[in-house]
């Protein structure tokens, strides 16, 4: 894990102290709420329905046991008791009064974290694999260039008022865990010919009210040159980036409205960079600094001995409760002996990614018993033990079951992805909790679920996109008719992970539904599914691909219930 | 680390006049003049005159080379502070193409904005009616340590260490 340097620490302190300056003078009347609101979501704190909401950025979703415990003391002490992890490894708090934001900042300060750039128009937070360092289909270990990235990133001058949010994710494995095809960029480790290690550059992903797959703009672009590149992509979209109205002002809108120009114009500004800018400008990774960082990413000094030395036993637990849970939240590692743990935060009674403060604690708990003292925020909003042996997975399983982490439904119907919704959000136009616990009560018996199989649900509660419901096998977003919660359900959507091909939007099944009609209506797509698919190897995308929208289009339309009768034809 | 050092200067108290057709001359540069006035008076500008120019957010930095030199001060706009077009321009001007003049920002500019303004390269700013000099300065001086290089410490982060190293 990357650990702070003295350097990093002043800089985090130094950002809370000109935050509580900021605070102070608009507690005190003499800074405009409008203009504190950009300083402050530059800082994670948005104004929501109840307090402002904190978001804490986790930075390429790593997570320490000590930084765990710090965000359930502030869960406990200054919110109440619980933090939403989200699909872009963060974690919001939603009760926290705005007096005590710069007292929360000094807090996170302490252990190295922040909300730098968590909202606003900048470079966001930089997500990667949740399985990084570990996959064993990895080509390299993508977090050394986040943490460089990061660091770049991190107030940077030229790029703090852009036309709008930018996000930045990292892929290093085969398979793309990090859903890079979504992203404003999305960056795929690879090998040229040669091989040397460098990056596919997509741009211009994004959901929202358009959704866009990036477009490739570089093939092959030589780590060294990474940041180089960012600039002269961040430098044009600043240039560029549509400012005159707010929806059409992300990066997507400007590559697709110029076409291979845009490509040009990068490419231009990027030989700029690194031609006229000359001496020591151009931002280009050192050898030495890829090293120095990467160090600190080294697998944990007492998990390589055991490593060596590791003789798997296998338990003899054979009950289904336990073998479920080994075949869902138990990943292969690159390392003999060792596994990957999912930490489930979709149970029974609480919301999709919520965890309270006592189990941040027991989280924390766990990873120190288990992990190497070593957590990750997973983008289906759950949470990963990296460093785990075999030999210690039943006592593990026993004790994530205390804590009720251990629902084994990893990548089923009820691992949902979801966003907080118009409980708490004061963006969306319908709420998506209760939509998401009317589903997971519908679905509540396990033989049934792992029959189902894999199958991506994700929902957001207005189209904003936060819940990538653009993504979801099935996804659900939250629209406001005429004041009331209606629900548009689209089918088809992939992330570009699980072997479910390529990332794409998904298919609008129609007009929207009630609340009430959603549990029937996911209930009469699974049903449609599981009656048409070719043997329990296919899997509901692939059944999906093969028939088309317009089985499950009649299935959906069977669950609506207040829709008039068509009239009969004379 | 060199102490950041910015001209603030309170809109009110702005005594630049704009031109108007007729250019008047103060302080060794000329008063303000919109990017297409230069335009038109560019052929028959005093080779000895250094012109003081603002430019519009929107405008090319290329198109300016060849320029440059004619110019003592360049005034970018920020139409909204949320806006940062400009520190792009600014950016351009000062480490790509070294212009020596002062990079003044004018238009929504409010203190909060110090430490990025001088960052990008800008010197002086002319701040919105109602905005504090004192904020700003202070503004200026919180953060003291930076990961990107920028328009005085060009270097990253890391560079500066390998450096010295």
């Amino acid at each position: 894990m990357y650990r702070y340097s003295e350097f990093d620490h002043q800089f985090v302190r130094q950002r809370a102290a000109q935050f509580r300056d900021q605070l102070t003078r608009h507690l005190a009347g003499t800074l405009s709420a409008d203009d504190f609101g950009h300083m402050r979501r530059q800082n994670g704190w948005y104004v929501q329905r109840h307090a402002p909401m904190a978001r804490v950025a986790i930075p390429y979703g790593t997570l320490s046991s000590t930084q765990m415990r710090a965000l359930a003391r502030i869960a406990r002490n200054h919110d109440r008791g619980y933090g939403h992890f989200t699909t872009r490894t963060n974690i919001q708090f939603n009760w926290i009064p705005l007096e005590r934001a710069a007292d929360v900042m000094d807090e996170l300060a302490e252990v190295g974290m922040h909300g730098i750039q968590t909202c606003g128009n900048c470079i966001r937070n930089i997500t990667a694999d949740a399985f990084a360092g570990i996959a064993r289909d990895e080509v390299a270990d993508p977090r050394p260039f986040c943490e460089i990235m990061r660091q770049w990133s991190s107030l940077h001058p030229e790029f703090a008022a852009l036309p709008r949010k930018f996000k930045i994710a990292v892929n290093g494995a085969l398979e793309d865990r990090a859903a890079t095809a979504w992203y404003d960029v999305g960056l795929q480790l690879r090998r040229n010919e040669a091989g040397e290690l460098g990056f596919q550059v997509r741009v211009g992903g994004g959901m929202g009210r358009t959704p866009m797959i990036g477009s490739v703009i570089r093939e092959f672009l030589p780590w060294p040159q990474l940041l180089a590149y960012l600039e002269a992509v961040l430098r044009v979209y600043n240039e560029f980036g549509r400012r005159d109205n707010i929806w059409k002002a992300r990066i997507k809108v400007i590559v697709k409205a110029f076409g291979a120009e845009f490509t040009h114009k990068v490419e231009e500004e990027f030989a700029a960079i690194l031609g006229n800018d000359g001496d020591g400008v151009a931002p280009l990774i050192s050898e030495a600094e890829l090293a120095r960082v990467a160090a600190h990413f080294e697998t944990p000094k007492g998990v390589a001995d055991q490593a060596a030395s590791t003789s798997v036993v296998a338990s003899l637990d054979e009950s289904p409760a336990y073998r479920r849970w080994r075949q869902r939240n138990v990943h292969p590692h690159r390392l003999a002996g060792h596994c990957a743990v999912t930490l489930s935060l979709k149970r029974p009674g609480q919301a999709p990614g919520d965890t309270t403060d006592r189990q941040m604690d027991a989280a924390a708990e766990l990873a120190d018993h288990f992990s190497a003292g070593e957590l990750r925020v997973t983008h289906q909003q759950n949470l990963v033990l990296p460093w785990v042996r075999e030999a210690d997975l039943h006592r593990l399983w026993l004790e994530a079951r205390e804590s009720s982490f251990a629902t084994p439904n990893v990548g089923l119907l009820t691992d949902m992805i979801c966003c907080p919704g118009g409980d708490v959000c004061s963006l969306a136009n319908a709420r998506s909790i209760p939509v998401s616990a009317h589903i997971a009560e519908r679905f509540d018996d396990l033989d049934e679920l792992h029959d189902i199989g894999d199958i991506s649900l994700n929902i957001s509660g207005c189209i904003n996109s936060c819940g990538h419901h653009h993504s979801g096998h099935i996804g659900v977003l939250g629209v406001d008719k005429d004041g009331e919660e209606w629900y548009q359900v689209t089918l088809g959507g992939t992330d570009g992970a699980g072997g479910h091909g390529p990332a794409a939007p998904g298919r609008v099944l129609g007009p929207a539904f009630r609340d009430s009609e959603i549990p029937d209506v996911i209930e009469s797509l699974i049903e449609t599914y599981l009656a048409r698919r070719q043997g329990a190897g296919e899997r509901f995308i692939d059944t999906f691909r093969r028939l088309g929208v317009e089985p499950f289009r009649a299935a959906a339309n069977r669950a609506r219930r207040d829709v008039a009768e068509p009239a009969l034809v004379e | 680390m060199t102490t950041a050092a910015m001209q603030f200067i309170v809109a009110e108290d702005d005594a630049s006049p704009r031109a108007d057709g007729n250019v008047a001359v103060e302080a060794g540069t000329t008063a303000l003049i919109d990017w297409s006035e230069w335009l038109r008076l560019r052929a028959d500008w005093p080779a000895d005159l250094r012109a003081s120019v603002a430019l519009p957010n929107d405008l090319d930095i290329d198109e300016t080379l060849a320029d440059l030199g004619r110019f003592g001060r360049i005034a970018l706009r920020f139409p909204k502070w949320t806006d940062g077009r400009a520190y792009s321009q600014a950016r351009l001007l000062r480490v790509r193409h070294r212009f020596t003049g002062e990079l003044r920002a004018m238009g929504d500019v409010i203190a909060d904005m110090a430490a990025q303004l001088h960052r990008t390269g800008f010197d002086a700013a002319v701040l919105r009616p109602g905005e504090s000099v004192e904020v700003a300065q202070r503004m200026l001086g919180l953060i003291r340590v930076f990961y990107q290089g920028d328009a005085h410490e060009r270097r990253l982060r890391f560079a500066r260490v390998e450096a010295t190293a």
